[in-house]
């Protein structure tokens, strides 16, 4: 049978992608956040994953108001990025985990979760920006699934975390004796083109990293019902804690979290952190 | 405000950059392709995003649009917070 054997979630900066973006940062934060990453890419490295499995939005390059899922699970033979050129994000090809892909989409719709499906799911940065650091090989074959944490109305932060442990368990369900990694990107607090573009919120990043490490999913997801309350403390982009909180659901108990780097970054406009969860 | 033809107009003015010359360049022309009505017309013509914002139209869609609409990336923080 597959297992889960690691997480990670982080947020997705389009900086990230480019080293000269990285000189901006204070020394302190670039040391921090670099440190953070390459704890996590030796985590999934150690883990030995065969499929890595993403939770990551859309920022209007894939979907749009015509047609808006809440979750797309991309299931065709391989995907290819990014959707929409810009902020130096490189081109990549990477193949789709298409079995256990098709596996999951029909297991949600038998199961309770309605999941959409495309045979030709492209990449956005939320994917290749932190896999630039995570997997720089680009050798593992992935299962990307779009979430909604962009266009409201939206899946709400509570069904995003049973969303992804509806999906780890459908992984250890699979007969197949697979590795399965799992990533979420996005986050933490930040405005996005309103008027307080720029705005970070520590104290909430800090907050919602506390929780995700001390297990305490529902104090989020109660508070943050609804998106109104959530925008109001860590902007339109901090909607994309959903793909954090789809990770956390997707761990099984013996995967532990931990906080790898948090920085909230004014250069980035973004609270820019990463976790991961691990049998260590 | 039909807001959807606003957002997707935006939407393409990222995507497009031969749409996104005509705008910078003839305006009229690519306002004709969508449904809206003359209070949109004259918001994207002046490029008042705090007014669109106001009205429902989505932000990360006009922060991307901002350039494509020939506008610098760093006035839109005073664009989006205009003094009264």
């Amino acid at each position: 049978m597959a297992q889960v054997v690691a997480g990670i979630a982080c947020s997705h900066v389009p900086m990230m992608a480019s080293p000269k973006n990285w000189e901006h940062l204070a020394d302190g934060e670039r040391t921090s956040l670099r440190a953070g990453f390459d704890r996590a890419r030796q985590i999934l490295e150690d883990s030995r994953p065969d499929i890595l499995i993403t939770f990551a939005d859309d920022h209007f390059d894939r979907c749009f108001f015509d047609n808006l899922p809440a979750f797309l699970v991309g299931v065709g033979e391989e995907t290819v990025g990014p959707a929409v050129a810009g902020f130096d994000i490189p081109k990549v090809r990477v193949p789709i985990a298409s079995d256990l892909a098709r596996y999951i989409v029909r297991e949600g719709l038998e199961g309770g979760v309605d999941f959409a499906f495309s045979e030709d799911l492209k990449l956005d940065h939320a994917e290749i920006a932190p896999m630039i650091h995570l997997t720089p090989r680009w050798d593992i074959p992935m299962i990307p699934i779009v979430v909604n944490a962009f266009a409201p109305p939206m899946p709400t932060p509570k069904r995003c975390f049973d969303v992804g442990a509806f999906i780890g368990k459908c992984v250890e369900r699979w007969p197949e004796n697979k590795r399965v990694a799992f990533l979420g990107t996005g986050g933490l607090s930040h405005w996005v083109g309103p008027p307080q573009t720029g705005r970070v919120n520590e104290e909430f990043d800090r907050w919602f990293l506390e929780r995700l490490e001390r297990g305490e999913i529902s104090e989020v997801t109660t508070r943050y019902a609804k998106y109104e309350d959530l925008e109001a403390v860590a902007g339109n982009g901090g909607h994309e804690i959903r793909d954090w909180l789809a990770v956390a659901g997707a761990m099984p108990p013996r995967l532990r979290p931990h906080v790898l780097a948090y920085e909230p970054l004014k250069s980035w406009l973004t609270g820019t952190g990463i976790m991961a969860w691990s049998a260590d | 405000m039909s807001r959807y033809e606003v957002d997707k107009l935006l939407r393409d003015l990222r995507r497009d950059e031969g749409m996104a010359a005509h705008f910078r360049s003839d305006i009229e022309s690519v306002l004709d392709r969508y449904k809206l009505d003359a209070a949109e017309r004259e918001l994207l013509k002046t490029w008042d995003i705090r007014k669109m914002y106001d009205r429902g139209v989505n932000p990360l869609l006009l922060l991307l649009a901002n350039g494509a609409a020939g506008k610098r990336m760093q006035d839109y923080s005073a664009m989006m917070n205009p003094k009264s």
